[in-house]
């Protein structure tokens, strides 16, 4: 069984050894070398240092955790980065499984799901916790990027312009305030080419927006 | 000198003045209208007389040559005629010769056939003197002779012997010159009189005849018009002085008002509301002007109450380019705009700076517990995980750091959440709100309307964050909501924060401090935004507009 080389890149060094101490007891993990920010740790991959997965911290001086994945899916390079990190917010973790992480740790997870991550990832899959994808898919679930010509508020407002509803009971309706809606209209007649809502109710039936 | 003398001595000597030119033109005119009157009455009368009396002489003269009666028919005891004037014919004058010196005229003719001498009966000419026609009460005829003594009977002295009396007045003079004419002269009683004169020539015979009256009478008649013009004079100037009086009272009057109102507005009242009254067209006018010059007054004085209240919105208008008050009134407005916006700038700029200060402090605070705190107590666990070989302990151990690392993160969120910087304000309250489910019944529904390249400010994030942290802060502790809406919509000129809750709403005029709309209100405005509030039960929202500023 081939061993794990291991980078681990954190701007903490008691976390460092701490988390090389706890792994230094797994055979099959080797840690090759340590880093204390980004920029140290890309200055290593150039000049073709070897190693399998790098632990990697994203609040790190210098250059963060964002950038060196960045960095890393650019160099199309071989080392699986797994994000090991303090934020436990959805956010953070889509943000990095969509740069190109393997995995997504909290710092404070326990020993065998550490790793199981690593040994997971050296295998060539990505690793989730349950938790961790139950906060990713929330957050991703919240965001609401349409791909049509108008986004899915503005198909919503349109709607309601079409059901011939004033601004103000739009307004009411979305919960959001009367400028709001007005400027929602606005927006919809400049994406649609046209100058009033006889105009608009027409484009958008031929577009099959309503 | 006030104006009021002034009028009344200007229109009063000049009535005066008029007055007395015309009665004395027209005494002037009347006096010598009834001196022409008089004498040519005068005139006619002694003409009148003095032909009766030649024509009569001269009757009887001839009556006398042509009758026969041949006789000295005089009484010589009282009548010495010389001879030299018996041997002439012709009538005589013979009063000289009488011893009464009464009056005695005769013929005398001589021819061959004898002397004849007759004494003409002198009552024939007393009755034509007598005849007084015309005359008045002091008007008379009389005849005067050569020796300057009275003929005829004075009216005057019935009793006196005409020849006894002395006339030699200028009009017998000129009359015994020859010269016919009238005048006015002092007559032998010494009294002026209007007096016609001529000389009556009959044969030898050489009297003067005058006709006079006394000036005294004539002049009756213009005494009584001198009162009469008088009267009116004194009549029309005692008018003239009440027409005078009353035209400096409508004059005046309004003048004092005038100054009454200036002294006023000197005192800087502006605000009297005397009404006065206006009795003609200029001093109307003159009082529009004053109300026109109280009006711009008070006008400026509104004005400057308004700019000492910092009303500095107030708009005035100059009355002309030199209305000079009205130009450094707003030039003073302008200034003040001036001041008071930076000041305005300057507070809120120390407000920002004071709200910056204090959040760059959570958010040192906020980093120092996540990225320093949090990874000792990682360490700690892996401390644990590594050292504690009691495997009940280890766990419990492992579940204290964990929970204290859950708080810590908490803490680190409360305080500033780190995705404001990494992921911006719509994410972060995705988050914020997420985590916050969690731990409430009351439904919150978030709608992030963000941009995908945002161009909200970290500034406003914050702001945004605060002002949303402490909105549903109150609806969950004080409006007992059941429903929070909150919507984040971006746009290229705006970002709107819509925040709804069903809650039981609150006074916005009386609500607490400690509800903290005073907060979030400073907030919005060191972003320069708007708030709108409406706070009704079951109904409460808050509509916060911040601009985007590229």
């Amino acid at each position: 069984m081939n061993e794990i080389k291991l980078i681990i890149a954190d701007d903490h060094e008691l976390f460092r050894n701490g988390l090389a101490e706890l792994l230094r007891k797994h055979d099959d993990i080797k840690i090759v070398k340590t880093v204390g920010d980004g920029l140290e740790f890309m200055e290593l991959i150039n000049s073709r240092f070897e190693a399998d997965i790098v632990l990697l911290d994203i609040t790190m001086p210098n250059m963060d955790g964002f950038q060196v994945l960045k960095e890393l899916k650019n160099l199309s390079s071989d080392i699986k980065p797994i994000v090991i990190s303090m934020h436990n917010d959805g956010n953070y973790i889509a943000k990095c499984a969509k740069m190109g992480a393997y995995g997504y740790l909290l710092k404070n997870t326990d020993e065998s799901e550490l790793i199981l991550a690593i040994r997971t990832v050296s295998n060539g899959k990505k690793y989730f916790s349950a938790e961790i994808s139950e906060k990713m898919i929330n957050f991703m679930s919240t965001q609401s990027i349409s791909e049509d010509v108008l986004s899915n508020k503005e198909t919503e407002v349109l709607g309601l312009i079409a059901k011939g509803l004033t601004t103000k009971e739009i307004a009411a309706k979305l919960f959001v305030s009367s400028r709001t809606i007005e400027t929602h209209r606005a927006n919809i007649l400049k994406k649609l080419e046209v100058k009033n809502t006889a105009e608009l109710i027409k484009k958008a039936a031929k577009m099959n927006l309503i | 000198m006030n104006i009021k003398t002034l009028i009344l001595i200007i229109i009063n000597s000049l009535i005066a003045l008029v007055i007395a030119l015309l009665s004395f033109s027209s005494y002037k005119q009347f006096s010598n209208v009834l001196n022409d009157r008089i004498l040519l009455q005068l005139n006619s009368i002694k003409t009148l007389k003095q032909n009766q009396i030649e024509h009569l002489l001269k009757s009887e003269w001839e009556r006398f040559e042509a009758s026969e009666l041949y006789s000295e028919n005089i009484d010589t005891s009282v009548l010495k005629i010389p001879d030299s004037i018996l041997n002439r014919n012709g009538i005589y004058d013979f009063t000289a010769y009488h011893t009464t010196k009464k009056t005695t005229i005769g013929f005398i003719s001589n021819s061959e056939r004898g002397r004849m001498i007759k004494v003409f009966d002198y009552n024939k000419i007393k009755q034509i003197l007598l005849e007084r026609t015309g005359m008045g009460d002091s008007g008379e005829s009389y005849l005067v002779g050569n020796d300057f003594r009275m003929r005829s009977q004075s009216r005057f002295y019935p009793n006196k012997t005409p020849y006894t009396i002395s006339v030699k007045t200028k009009g017998v003079i000129n009359a015994f010159k020859g010269i016919n004419g009238r005048g006015v002269f002092e007559d032998y009683r010494g009294i002026e009189v209007y007096s016609v004169y001529s000389l009556i020539a009959v044969g030898n015979l050489k009297m003067v005849i005058l006709s006079e009256i006394d000036v005294d009478e004539v002049t009756l008649p213009l005494k009584e018009l001198k009162q009469r013009l008088l009267g009116i004079t004194l009549g029309i100037f005692l008018l003239g002085v009440m027409l005078s009086l009353f035209l400096t009272r409508i004059i005046t009057n309004p003048i004092k008002n005038m100054q009454k109102s200036l002294r006023i507005m000197a005192q800087g009242d502006y605000n009297q509301t005397n009404e006065f009254i206006k009795n003609s067209k200029e001093i109307k006018e003159m009082f529009d002007a004053l109300a026109n010059l109280k009006a711009s007054l008070q006008g400026a004085v509104k004005f400057s109450d308004d700019i000492g209240k910092m009303n500095l919105h107030t708009d005035f208008k100059p009355k002309s380019s030199n209305d000079l008050l009205g130009k450094s009134l707003l030039a003073m407005r302008d200034k003040l705009i001036e001041f008071r916006n930076k000041e305005e700038n300057t507070r809120i700029l120390s407000k920002r700076m004071l709200v910056n200060g204090m959040e760059d402090e959570r958010r040192r605070l906020s980093r120092e517990l996540h990225d320093g705190v949090g990874p000792y107590l990682t360490s700690l666990k892996h401390y644990i995980e590594n050292r504690v070989k009691n495997e009940e302990k280890k766990a419990e151990m492992k579940k204290i750091v964990d929970e204290t690392i859950s708080e810590i993160r908490l803490m680190s969120n409360a305080l500033m959440p780190a995705s404001i910087d990494d992921f911006g304000i719509g994410v972060t309250l995705t988050n914020f709100i997420e985590r916050l489910k969690k731990s409430t019944t009351v439904t919150i529904e978030y709608e992030d309307l963000t941009l995908e390249n945002s161009n909200i400010t970290n500034h406003q994030a914050i702001n945004l964050f605060r002002i949303t942290q402490e909105l549903i802060n109150n609806s969950l502790k004080h409006a007992d909501a059941k429903n929070i809406r909150i919507t984040l919509s971006e746009f290229d000129e705006f970002v709107s924060l819509f925040y709804f809750d069903d809650g039981i709403g609150f006074d916005i005029t009386t609500v607490k401090l400690g509800l903290g709309i005073i907060n979030i209100k400073e907030r919005v405005e060191i972003c320069n935004g708007t708030i709108t509030i409406n706070a009704t039960p079951g109904n409460t929202t808050f509509e916060i507009e911040l601009p985007i500023e590229l």
